[in-house]
C-alpha cells in the first residue's frame, strides 16, 4: 500500500534523510521509532503529502507523489501531535467542516456516528477549546478517519496522553487496524502501541537501521535492540553536549 | 493496486469548478463560525478603528475643518491599518493548531484555501467598513452613503485583502511575524488607495461630481483588483507548500 | 561553489564597458546635446533622471522574471539574480528621484511635491526596501528564496500601477514615453513646462545615456552575482568547518 523508495530530504547542508526504503503491505501496521532528530517527523510529511522529497519517491496505492499528491489525499488520514482542530468550533463544527472539505455523502450522520465511535458524543456542541488533551485527541482520530481512508498516519500520537487516554487511544487504533486499514505510526516513546503493530521499524541518523516484528521479540528484547542501533547517535549527542 | 480517484462514499464525481465552489464556500463557513463563537477580529478591528479615529480627532481638536478635510484619507488608513489586524488575527488561527496541514491534506484546490480567505476576511473587513462608515457620518458629517462610495471600499478592500492574504501568509511563517506585515503590505497596497481614497473625495461635496471625473480612478482600483487576485492565484501554494 | 572563469572575465569586461560608456555619455550629454529653450543648461539633469529611472524598471522587470524562473526551478541561481537586481534597482530609483528633485528645484520651484507620480515611486521605493525586510526574516535557505519570489512577483504589481496611474490620473510630472495627448493637455493647461523633445539630437542624447546606464547596470549586476556567490561559497565554507570539527571531536 505504502511504498517508499531511496528517500532523501536535505535541508541546506543538512541531510536529515539518507535513503529510507520502506514497504507497508495493506492492512498492516507499521511502529517507526527513532531519537529526537532521526527524521522520523520529515518522512511523515513527506508521506502525508506536506513536503516534497530532495530525491526518491514515495507510493501510496501505486499513485507516485509529489506528482499524484491530488489524487492521494482523498485516501490518507492524517493524526499528528498537533490536533489539527478548530479550538473555537464545535467538536461536531470541526467534524462538519472537514466532511465538506471531503464531499461526504450523509454528512450529518456520518459525523454523528463518529462522535459515538469516540465517545464524545454528549459533548458534540462544546468548543474544542474546553477539551482535555485525551478528548481532543479522540476527536482528532475522529477527524482523519471520517472519510474512511484506506491509509492511517499517525505522528506521535500518545504525546501529552495519560495513562486512560493512551489506553483509550490504544484501542481506537486495533479497532482501526482490525477494519484493516494501513497503519503508519511513528514514536519516540518505547512504552506504547509496540504491542499493537505488525512489524517496528528503528530509524536512526536518517535511515532504516533494523526492522522487527512483533512476533519476534518482547519489549525487553526490543529495548536491547533499540539501545544498540541508536547508541552512536546519542554517543554524537553526548559528545555536543 | 491502483485506487481508484473517488471513494465509494464520495458523492459522484462534479465538475471541477463545482468541487472548487463547494471547498470555497467550506472554508467562508468555517471562518464565519469560528467568529460567530468567538467575535475576536472584528470586534478587535472595531476597537482599533475607533481608538485611532478618536485620537485624530483629538489631535486635531482645535480645528474640525481640517478633520473634516482629512476624513476620507483617515478612512482609508484607519481601514488598512485595522485590515492587518484582522488578516494576522485570521490567518494565525490557521496556525495555532497548525490546521493548516489539515487544509493542505485535504482533496481540495489550494486555490479554493487561497480564495476562501480572501472572501472570509474580506467579509469581516467589510462589516469594519459599514461601522466606521457610520461614525465618520456622525464625527464629520460626511455624505459616505453615496452608491460610488460604497462601490469604491467594496473594490478596494478586495485588492487590499487580496494582496493582503499572500502576504500575511508568508510573514506568519517568518521570526518577526505581526511586525513584518505593515512593513510590507501598505506600501503594496498604497498604488490602490491612492486612486480609491481620490474617488471617495470627489464625493464628499454636497453636489454630485461627474462620473467621467471619477471613472479612471475606479478602473485602476478595478485593474489592481484584477492584478493582485491573479497574482494570488499563481503564488499562493508557493506561500504554503513546504 | 566558486564563481566560475567566465564570471570573472565578463565582470572585468563589463567593469570597462561601463566605465567608458558612461564618460562617452558624459561627454555626449555636455558638448553634443543642444540647450533646451525653457530651462537652459539645467534641463541637461533629464538625461541622468530618464536614463536612471528606465534602467530601474529594467531591474524590477529582471527580478520579476527571476522570480518566476526561481519558482519553476528552484535554483540558486535565479534567487541571487533577484536578489542583485532589486538591489540595483533601488539605487537606480535613488538616483533618478535625486536627479529628479535637483531638477523639481528650478522646474517647480520645491524639491518634492506629493503629486501620484512621485507618491508612486516612493510606494514603489518603499516596496522594493521592504524585500529585503522579507528576507533577512527568514533563516532557512529554500524558503527564503521561494518567499522573496513570490514576493518579488507581487510587488512588480506596483510598478504597473505606477506605470498605469500616471497616465491616467492628471499629474503635474511630464510624460516622455507614450503620453503625448496628456502631455499635450498638460501642457495647454499650464501644468507642464516641458512639453517632450525639441531635436533629434536630444533624442540621440538620451539614447547615449540609456545605453549607458545600462551597461552600468549589467556591470553592477555581473559584480553582485560574484559577490553574493562568494558570500554563499565562505558560508558553505564555514558550515563544513564545523562539522569537521565537530565530527574530531566526537
Amino acid at each position: 500500500m505504502i511504498h517508499i523508495h531511496g528517500l532523501v530530504k536535505q535541508y541546506g547542508m543538512n541531510l536529515v534523510l539518507r535513503g529510507v526504503d520502506l514497504e507497508v503491505a495493506e492492512g498492516e501496521f507499521v511502529t517507526l521509532v527513532g531519537s529526537n532528530g532521526a527524521g522520523k517527523s520529515t518522512l511523515m510529511r513527506i508521506v502525508a503529502t506536506l513536503l516534497q522529497p530532495s530525491s526518491g519517491y514515495v507510493q501510496i496505492g501505486g499513485w507516485q507523489l509529489p506528482q499524484y499528491a491530488a489524487k492521494v489525499r482523498r485516501h490518507i488520514g492524517f493524526v499528528s501531535h498537533q490536533s489539527l482542530l478548530y479550538g473555537d468550533l464545535t467538536a461536531a463544527e470541526n467534524l462538519d467542516f472537514f466532511a465538506r472539505l471531503y464531499r461526504l455523502d450523509n454528512a450529518t450522520e456520518r459525523v454523528m456516528a463518529a462522535l459515538k465511535k469516540v465517545g464524545l458524543f454528549a459533548r458534540q456542541r462544546d468548543p474544542v477549546s474546553t477539551f482535555s488533551r485525551g478528548m481532543v485527541q479522540r476527536l482528532t482520530i475522529a477527524r482523519a478517519t471520517l472519510h474512511e481512508p484506506d491509509v492511517l498516519l499517525l505522528d506521535e500520537p500518545y504525546t501529552g496522553l495519560d495513562q486512560d487516554a493512551s489506553l483509550l487511544l490504544d484501542n481506537l487504533l486495533r479497532q482501526e487496524h482490525e477494519n484493516g486499514r494501513t497503519i503508519l505510526m511513528i514514536t519516540h516513546d518505547l512504552t506504547h502501541g509496540l504491542n499493537l503493530c505488525d512489524r517496528t521499524v528503528i530509524l536512526n541518523g536518517g535511515k532504516i537501521v533494523h526492522e522487527i516484528s512483533s512476533r519476534e521479540a518482547t519489549a525487553a528484547e526490543f529495548l536491547n535492540l533499540y539501545t544498540y542501533y541508536t547508541r552512536n547517535q546519542r554517543e554524537k549527542q553526548h559528545a555536543n553536549e | 493496486m491502483p485506487m481508484s480517484e473517488q471513494t465509494s462514499l464520495t458523492r459522484p464525481p462534479e465538475s471541477e469548478a463545482r468541487a472548487f465552489l463547494t471547498a470555497v464556500l467550506a472554508i467562508v463557513w468555517k471562518d464565519l463560525h469560528i467568529e460567530q463563537h468567538t467575535r475576536q477580529t472584528i470586534s478587535v478591528m472595531v476597537m482599533f478603528s475607533v481608538v485611532t479615529v478618536v485620537m485624530f480627532n483629538f489631535a486635531l481638536e482645535a480645528n474640525l475643518d481640517a478633520a473634516r478635510n482629512v476624513a476620507t484619507g483617515l478612512l482609508w488608513a484607519t481601514i488598512l491599518l485595522a485590515g492587518t489586524l484582522g488578516l494576522n488575527r485570521s490567518l494565525a488561527i490557521e496556525r495555532e493548531n497548525q490546521t493548516v496541514d489539515a487544509l493542505l491534506m485535504a482533496p481540495i484546490h489550494r486555490n479554493a484555501i487561497y480564495i476562501g480567505k480572501v472572501i472570509s476576511i474580506t467579509l469581516f473587513t467589510l462589516a469594519l467598513e459599514a461601522i466606521l462608515v457610520l461614525l465618520f457620518i456622525v464625527f464629520f458629517d460626511k455624505p459616505l452613503w453615496r452608491p460610488v462610495v460604497l462601490l469604491v471600499l467594496v473594490l478596494g478592500t478586495i485588492g487590499y485583502v487580496a494582496a493582503g492574504v499572500i502576504v500575511t501568509s508568508m510573514t506568519i511563517q517568518t521570526r518577526s511575524r505581526e511586525v513584518l506585515l505593515p512593513v510590507l503590505l501598505l506600501p503594496l497596497s498604497l498604488p490602490l488607495v491612492l486612486p480609491a481614497a481620490t474617488a471617495v473625495a470627489a464625493y464628499m461635496f454636497p453636489q454630485l461630481p461627474d462620473w467621467g471625473e471619477v471613472q479612471s480612478a475606479v478602473y485602476i482600483v478595478i485593474i489592481y483588483d484584477l492584478l493582485m487576485l491573479t497574482a494570488g492565484f499563481l503564488t499562493y501554494h508557493f506561500v504554503v507548500e513546504s | 561553489m566558486l564563481p566560475s572563469a567566465r564570471l570573472d572575465k565578463s565582470v572585468r569586461i563589463f567593469n570597462w564597458a561601463a566605465a567608458i560608456s558612461i564618460f562617452i555619455a558624459l561627454l555626449v550629454i555636455f558638448f553634443y546635446a543642444p540647450v533646451e529653450k525653457t530651462m537652459g543648461n539645467v534641463q541637461r539633469i533629464f538625461y541622468f533622471h530618464v536614463g536612471s529611472a528606465w534602467v530601474g524598471a529594467v531591474a524590477f522587470f529582471v527580478a520579476l522574471a527571476a522570480g518566476v524562473l526561481y519558482l519553476r526551478q528552484n535554483s540558486r541561481k535565479w534567487d541571487t539574480l533577484a536578489l542583485a537586481s532589486v538591489e540595483i534597482g533601488l539605487v537606480f530609483l535613488t538616483m533618478a528621484t535625486v536627479a529628479g528633485s535637483v531638477w523639481g528645484k528650478p522646474a517647480w520651484n520645491t524639491w518634492w511635491l506629493w503629486s501620484p507620480r512621485l507618491t508612486l515611486i516612493t510606494v514603489a521605493w518603499l516596496t522594493y526596501a521592504a524585500y529585503f525586510m522579507l528576507r533577512g526574516a527568514i533563516e532557512d535557505e529554500e524558503r527564503r528564496g521561494r518567499f522573496a519570489a513570490v514576493y518579488v512577483i507581487v510587488a512588480f504589481v506596483t510598478i504597473i500601477m505606477a506605470y498605469l496611474s500616471i497616465r491616467i490620473l492628471r499629474d503635474i510630472h511630464p510624460v516622455v514615453v507614450g503620453g503625448t495627448m496628456e502631455t499635450a493637455q498638460g501642457a495647454s493647461e499650464g501644468l507642464q513646462e516641458f512639453s517632450g523633445l525639441d531635436s533629434a539630437k536630444m533624442g540621440i542624447t538620451l539614447m547615449a545615456s540609456t545605453t549607458a546606464f545600462s551597461v552600468l547596470y549589467v556591470a553592477w549586476l555581473l559584480n553582485r552575482i560574484r559577490l553574493q556567490q562568494l558570500s554563499d561559497a565562505v558560508k558553505d565554507l564555514k558550515i563544513q568547518v564545523t562539522a569537521h570539527l565537530q565530527g574530531e571531536h566526537a
